[in-house]
């Protein structure tokens, strides 16, 4: 591996050209070169890596999102009166139309807005809601809600289609667990909770990367499932390798990566801007995932739902400063969810309970900024919650197909309506 | 026995397939958290069916039943009973708003009760007398799972861990019935709540799907009809209650059958389903041996489970001592679960218990801390251990337990919020102080053995050797140690 380790050096320091010359690559290097090669909006299948190509960021808003704290249908009587207790007065929230305002926390995010740079889709869901919080959350990143133990995601399908055996970079996920979302039968995205302890810590590091080499006779897609010694051990040392291969390069570029974007001290600004060294950095990355969690407001949600809007709002504001500075504007997408909604009635501890349809955020220069769809009504209702009226699964197809350039039908199983979210090319 | 199915005949050893170090250390990972060099040789000694009967000689009893009556220690806990049993005693005849009042005041120092109990159990698997037994009470845990976290009792976490060590090798059919009378469980799965008016059905499903039948062997109309039987099944904080008021008294239709059914009932007809002994058996065939269990064998394995009366000690016996557990499907195949590579380590070094909060923060970080299962469905194991992040938390957390750097572990709060790294303020390298003795090939040679126990690489353990290469000492070895533990190979057993 040592040889592949200073190819790929000398691959990242200087170029192609070099590669011609080095027969013991890995394959996601020649994939690598490929994609770069081949220019995005040449095909309609691009390649899932490269270092050029369009940027998709998933945002998780884990533990059920209030989206109806998060953008708020204020000219509507009812939400006063299901919401005594933990409504926002219509003067303090940041009016979009007569009907409809963000949180009064999401300045940044308002800003982004009125520059045309935000994009909302309201009452997003799918049938037959589920209010487990793990069941729902593997139906949003399986994006397969009727398989019951779901074992891949819709971005690790991804890269599964376009681009096996490419540079495991080409998903990056900040946390110490690889989402579902991320995870494919051919490819294995990195992982990381924080660039400075994504590392090796034992004294004799030449020794360690001598041990964790291996020959795979140049494959990088994962060995198949089938548990053999071999396989196990390939799987290992694949992902050995990976984790080798990136941790310094990871580490150099977010220590080389400074900002005056003003980002929050908290961990979710901290994600963000590892992203945006990431980012800047040149990584040929495609889809970064980063978390906020906190949002299973049952009890006392204003105070703590105002303080989840405030970290977000902050977080992406900064981030999208950072990269406009960078000047990678265009190339870059971000996108929330979260595994429900929350209840239209509030309780009687003043939060919300487990809920269905809400809405998605979606931030960029390259989006139409606007309101998607129409908000659900909130007398209408499911049980008590809030009916969808966009599938999630419309979304993910149009950010594979418009944003993406790839066709959804086999990630998702099926083509779902595309939304005008993406700016025309 | 012998014809049930050619894998489940009993291994015999031969001149070319003899029972030696790598299947001994195998029986002793598989049925245990890993052996030291004197306990494979033992093992080795006593051969494949002795052995067997050596390991899984241990009481059908919880641990504070044992003559020294082991139980989590609370001394160090404010305002604390010293253990659970002083605890217990102090709620027996109380009236139910004494005993509201007591647990109130438990449950403030709750979280730190949980820990002392996930303490205990840690330093049970690895130095307890019945590794095999905490093995399977793993197992037990991983399978009916229940999760401490939603402030669930300390109390009843360590009554429902002591229950798994009564039946970790018991009868199954009493250990289902007793299960559905757990008041953790019933508090995990909501059976509390399940009432005449409204029936709750989350026990009633995970019953079927997760404990005993698998999916797709009922319908939603089963689970209706078996929630309704369930009702009135409920827990006071303590002890299971059953409140006649709240049960559904009426005809619930099930499995074919109808009557007036409770919930024994329902799991009388689920024990004659011919999917539940296939489903445990091949669980936990699974989780000894390998995953990919061939659906024959698992046919096979169980009819001979149903057959003995559902008695799992016979079945843990028909696999321990199969052809197939020492197949070369099953040897050195399992990617160790973070439990078995901390708690193997911590055996296989001989070092004495590392601090709990440091030794659950890598636990966690990995992702398996006892008793705090991500969801319903338990830990998924197998790959699913591994990524870019968890690889180095691993490596990380070896080289640690060999006496070396401390690992930048994230402590989380209660919430599983991050609260900063736990660095060397809060941890120490352990005093790990090995022997050295020996040539540099032999030293890195018996490393390896004692480590990892199947044959490595001829050019790994050369790099292991050139190390000791400027000299054998207490520091070199460590350092071999600490990259032994940072090899792929360390990761399966």
């Amino acid at each position: 591996m040592e040889k592949n380790v200073s190819t790929r050096r000398i691959f990242l320091q200087k170029g192609l050209t070099l590669l011609a010359v080095a027969p013991t690559i890995p394959t996601f290097l020649d994939q690598t070169v490929m994609a770069l090669n081949d220019p995005y909006d040449t095909k309609l299948t691009q390649q899932a890596t490269g270092k050029d190509g369009k940027i998709l960021v998933v945002v998780q808003l884990s533990g059920g999102n209030d989206g109806m704290s998060m953008v708020i249908p204020y000219g509507d009587d009812v939400y006063y009166q299901a919401r005594a207790r933990i409504s926002h007065p219509a003067k303090d929230i940041l009016k979009i139309n007569g009907y409809l305002g963000l949180h009064p926390n999401l300045t940044g995010l308002k800003n982004l807005y009125d520059n045309g740079d935000l994009a909302i889709v309201q009452g997003v869901g799918y049938p037959n809601p589920n209010r487990s919080h793990f069941r729902s959350m593997d139906i949003w990143q399986s994006a397969e809600p009727e398989r019951q133990q779901p074992s891949t995601g819709w971005i690790g399908r991804y890269f599964d289609n376009t681009c096996p055996g490419c540079d495991p970079k080409v998903g990056v996920a900040i946390g110490d667990a690889l989402p579902l979302a991320m995870q494919g039968e051919k490819v294995l995205p990195l992982s990381f909770e924080r660039p400075d302890s994504y590392r090796y810590n034992g004294r004799d590091k030449a020794d360690y990367v001598k041990l964790n080499q291996a020959d795979l006779q140049g494959s990088a897609i994962l060995p198949p499932k089938t548990v053999t010694a071999r396989n196990q051990l390939d799987f290992l040392h694949r992902t050995a390798m990976d984790a080798q291969l990136s941790s310094e390069e990871i580490l150099r570029l977010t220590r080389n990566h400074s900002s005056p974007a003003p980002y929050p001290a908290n961990e979710f600004g901290n994600g963000l801007k590892t992203i945006a060294a990431m980012i800047a950095g040149g990584l040929p990355t495609r889809v970064y995932y980063v978390a906020l969690g906190g949002f299973d407001t049952h009890v006392g949600q204003l105070g703590r739902h105002d303080a989840l809007m405030k970290q977000l709002s902050d977080g992406l504001s900064a981030f999208w400063q950072d990269l406009k500075q960078q000047k990678n504007q265009d190339r870059v997408l971000a996108m929330t969810f979260s595994e429900f909604g929350r209840r239209v009635q509030e309780n009687a501890s003043n939060g919300t309970d487990h809920g269905a349809a809400a809405p998605m955020l979606v931030m960029g220069s390259s989006i139409k900024q606007g309101i998607v769809s129409p908000h659900p009504s909130l007398t209408d209702l499911d049980q008590g919650d809030l009916k969808y009226v966009v599938d999630f699964r419309s979304v993910y197809a149009s950010m594979l197909q418009n944003w993406l350039n790839t066709p959804s039908k086999p990630i998702l199983g099926d083509q779902y309506p595309l939304l005008p979210l993406v700016k025309d090319a | 026995m012998a014809s049930i199915h050619p894998l489940l005949s009993p291994y015999v050893p031969s001149e070319s397939d003899p029972f030696d170090e790598v299947k001994a250390a195998h029986l002793m990972n598989r049925a245990g958290f890993g052996g030291t060099p004197e306990e494979i040789e033992h093992v080795r000694k006593l051969g494949p069916l002795k052995a067997v009967e050596w390991l899984m000689d241990f009481p059908d009893a919880p641990a504070e039943e044992e003559e020294d009556g082991d139980s989590p220690n609370l001394h160090s806990i404010a305002g604390s009973p010293s253990n659970f049993r002083e605890y217990a005693r102090q709620l027996v005849g109380k009236s139910l708003d004494e005993k509201k009042q007591l647990i109130q005041q438990f449950m403030q120092a709750n979280r730190q009760a949980v820990q002392a109990t996930i303490d205990w159990w840690l330093e049970r698997m690895a130095f307890g007398k019945y590794p095999m037994q905490e093995k399977l009470t793993f197992f037990w845990h991983g399978h009916f799972t229940t999760s401490a976290k939603d402030e669930r009792s300390a109390l009843l976490m360590w009554r429902q861990n002591e229950l798994w060590r009564r039946y970790a090798a018991g009868n199954f059919e009493p250990f289902v019935r007793a299960v559905s009378r757990d008041p953790a469980m019933l508090d995990y799965l909501n059976n509390n709540e399940n009432r005449k008016a409204h029936p709750n059905e989350n026990y009633a499903r995970e019953l079927m799907e997760l404990f005993t039948l698998g999916i797709g062997n009922y319908t939603e109309y089963d689970i209706k009809q078996a929630a309704r039987a369930f009702t009135g099944w409920g827990h006071d904080g303590v002890d299971f209650v059953y409140r006649a008021d709240q049960h559904d008294e009426g005809i619930k239709d099930f499995f074919g059958r109808s009557g007036n059914f409770d919930g024994d009932d329902i799991i009388t007809l689920i024990l004659q389903h011919p999917a539940c002994p296939r489903f445990i058996a091949g669980e936990l065939f699974k989780y000894l041996a390998y995953d990919d269990i061939d659906p024959g064998l698992a046919t096979a394995l169980g009819q001979f489970f149903y057959a003995n009366h559902y008695e799992i000690r016979s079945l843990l016996r028909t696999i321990l001592t199969s052809r197939a557990f020492y197949s070369p499907q099953a040897v050195g195949v399992q990617i160790k679960s973070p439990v078995q590579l901390v708690v193997g380590t911590i055996r296989m070094l001989g070092l004495r218990m590392p601090p709990g909060q440091a030794l659950e923060a890598a636990l966690n970080q990995m992702g398996q801390l006892p008793m705090m299962p991500p969801n319903v469905r338990g830990w998924p194991g197998g790959r699913m251990w591994i990524n870019t992040s968890t690889l180095f938390i691993r490596y990380n957390t070896g080289v640690w337990l060999a006496g070396g750097e401390v690992p930048a572990l994230a402590r989380v709060d209660r919430k599983g919020n991050d609260r900063g790294l736990l660095g060397p303020g809060l941890a120490r390298p352990t005093d790990f102080d090995p022997d050295a003795a020996g040539s540099p090939g032999e030293v890195a040679e018996a490393w390896v053995k004692r480590l990892i126990q199947r044959p490595v690489d001829a050019d790994k353990k050369r790099v292991l050797a050139d190390v000791l290469a400027d000299g054998v000492n207490p520091d070199s070895v460590r350092k071999i140690v600490q990259l032994i533990v940072s090899m792929p190979e360390y990761q399966l057993c």
